[in-house]
């Protein structure tokens, strides 16, 4: 209590709060792209629409990761049901000629599924988030592989006899892949914003957002004060699931196919995100805005290295050193 | 309630047992006068290596007589290595391994191979001789056919970007080196160059990149079809689509000759999988004839011009 004391004498709380902390990382990135701007190709808007399109499917992962890591659990599935989804949407909507409302409802209700049973299993059974979500990873990416055969689900549809024919895109995935704006931002873009707001309200104005704080903060506290613990952490990772959906629904219309190794280690870079924006592993604290710049710090850190032609083993060591520094300056000393 | 979660799982994995795996796997026996074949793919993960193994059965399919059992080593060299032993217990007629790396599983294929069982050995190599045949493609001289392709068809001169598979793996490697042989002396310049580890969404961010820096690009080469196709896609979105020509690698009838029929890749170069004659080659040793110990698939390069007339062979 007294060094937290001391610590507020020394410097403002504007600073040290955590916002400002996160901002500290995000500065310093765009800084290196100000100095680093491949030929000017940094001030330019459309690098920086281009980055925001690349980091969406990722920042929408993000958004569902935040709500499980503030339960103070971990959703290791993600970045399959993205695959599971992606292929389902790509097998309904240009195989099956669903009509893409239907088509988008029956997947988001699939990673829904997916996530809640997650949820179930852990809140129900009381498995660790990482062991059963690790099990939902596996047999997600497992269901992915069998409904499409092992191969991607593009516009190249196989005949019984052994050829293709090729069919066109579908409007959906045209209209998910576009720009708006005149062409100032992508589809996806305004997506990810859109997941962004739905968690932000759902955790600040819902109730049950309350809870999943609850919940992160002290367990036993929140189930002594009649939170429903079960029903909450079915919504919080079913949540992640209906965002892993939404991913999936995105990384399809954009690669125009359905590919079941889609989305390997993005879940990954989904936790990396979250916790460079400080919202706490240990669950009861975080914020979708400090997400949000988290998004943004991987974004940038991976465009600056891009549009610099760095080799991938440099790229690979600087985004280790900058996740690093990232997290220290989030740290209470 | 417990109980009942358990039992659940268990129906679910019966299910998945029984279900999916009556379809796949036969017996060792087979019909009288039936030989049978083991398949040891190194990894299912990959399209091409999936159409590999469509190859395979499409053309064991046509002879009644051979049964093909497969087996996925899923990227696992020592699941591989219990595959082949699992091979030679059950007394298979020949083996038809596509190794996931040469020097662990060399041990193996050599055991096979003294205890009289018949190896093909598949795409890449394993070290020494003690394999029956070997049938596989060059990636360098495929690389080295798309830089010569590209040379003529841009008149010796322009901007290109080389988008490159995993650089740690030698398909990635040989479709560099043999690219850079087969431009060498010419006016073309590599304005930039990514690993976008064989992936789409890698490629396509990289391509964006390259699209903010550089005005004018002519040309992209990538290293794989999935690739070019990325590259086409972050093209398009910038509105440039037309005036750069992109070309890849693989020309799996799905992508690569899909894409060119399209007319979103200038070009596709074929990497065979050799699943075919395999098949053929394993008929003539089952049927006593002798074979090449080294079999180099021919590939064919697909272009607008030559896709309705099945590709083009390369010729050296």
């Amino acid at each position: 209590m007294a060094d937290k004391l001391t610590q507020k004498n020394r410097m403002p709380e504007w600073i040290t709060s955590p916002t400002s902390r996160a901002l500290a990382a995000l500065i310093v990135v765009f800084v290196l792209g100000l100095l680093f701007h491949a030929e000017g190709a940094f001030y330019k808007w459309g690098t920086h629409r281009d980055m925001l399109r690349a980091v969406s499917v990722y920042g929408i992962l993000a958004c569902g990761m935040t709500l499980v890591i503030i339960t103070a659990g971990i959703d290791l599935s993600v970045g399959s049901v993205l695959a599971l989804t992606a292929v389902l949407f790509a097998l309904t909507t240009i195989h099956w000629q669903w009509p893409f409302w239907l088509a988008i409802l029956f997947c988001l209700a699939v990673g829904g599924v997916c996530g809640g049973f997650s949820g179930y299993l852990i809140g129900r059974f009381r498995i660790q988030p990482f062991i059963a979500t690790l099990a939902m990873m596996v047999f997600a990416r497992g269901v992915a592989k069998w409904v499409s055969g092992g191969q991607k689900i593009s516009t190249a549809v196989q005949q019984p006899d052994g050829t293709y024919q090729y069919v066109s895109v579908p409007d959906i995935f045209t209209l998910i892949n576009a720009k708006i704006f005149g062409g100032n931002l992508t589809v996806v873009t305004v997506i990810l914003l859109a997941c962004i707001l739905i968690s932000w309200i759902l955790l600040t104005r819902l109730r049950q957002g309350r809870y999943m704080l609850a919940i992160g903060g002290n367990e036993q506290a929140a189930v002594l004060s009649g939170v429903p613990v079960n029903p909450i952490k079915i919504l919080a990772y079913g949540m992640a699931g209906l965002f892993s959906a939404v991913a999936g629904i995105c990384q399809a219309s954009q690669e125009l196919q359905g590919d079941p190794e889609a989305g390997v280690a993005y879940e990954l870079s989904a936790i990396a995100m979250v916790v460079i924006g400080g919202t706490s592993l240990q669950g009861g604290r975080g914020s979708l805005w400090l997400t949000l710049i988290g998004i943004l710090t991987i974004g940038y850190l991976e465009k600056i290295l891009s549009i610099n032609a760095v080799g991938e083993d440099k790229r690979l060591m600087l985004t280790g050193v900058i996740i690093i520094a990232a997290v220290l300056l989030q740290k209470n000393k | 309630m417990k109980n009942g979660m358990i039992l659940l799982i268990a129906v679910c994995l019966g299910l998945i047992l029984f279900g999916g795996g009556c379809g796949k796997t036969e017996s060792p026996e087979g019909e009288p006068g039936g030989r049978t074949i083991g398949m040891s793919q190194c990894n299912l993960g990959e399209p091409w290596r999936v159409q590999m193994n469509a190859d395979v059965r499409r053309a064991a399919e046509a002879h009644p007589n051979l049964r093909v059992i497969f087996k996925d080593a899923q990227n696992d060299t020592l699941k591989q290595q219990a595959q082949m032993e699992e091979f030679i217990s059950a007394g298979v007629d020949l083996i038809i391994i596509s190794p996931k790396e040469a020097a662990p599983l060399t041990p193996v294929v050599a055991q096979a191979y003294a205890k009289g069982i018949p190896v093909l050995v598949l795409d890449r190599r394993v070290l020494g001789d003690q394999y029956t045949c070997f049938i596989g493609a060059d990636n360098k001289k495929i690389g080295k056919a798309a830089g010569q392709w590209i040379v003529d068809t841009l008149g010796g001169q322009g901007k290109v970007v080389e988008l490159k598979g995993l650089m740690t793996s030698t398909p990635g490697q040989d479709r560099h080196t043999g690219f850079r042989e087969g431009i060498e002396g010419s006016d073309l310049e590599i304005i930039f160059e990514a690993d976008m580890k064989w992936l789409e969404p890698n490629a396509r961010k990289e391509m964006e990149s390259a699209l903010a820096r550089f005005p004018q690009i002519d040309l992209v080469y990538a290293h794989n079809d999935p690739g070019a196709h990325g590259a086409y896609l972050a093209a398009k979105a910038a509105g440039r689509e037309q005036d750069i020509l992109f070309v890849g690698i693989d020309g799996l009838p799905q992508e690569g000759q899909a894409y060119v029929s399209q007319g979103v890749l200038a070009a596709s170069f074929e990497y065979p999988t050799g699943g075919k004659e395999a098949i053929e080659t394993a008929l003539k040793i089952l049927a006593g004839q002798p074979v090449e110990k080294e079999i180099t698939l021919t590939s064919r390069v697909f272009t607008q011009d030559t896709i309705d007339q099945g590709g083009q062979r390369l010729t050296e």
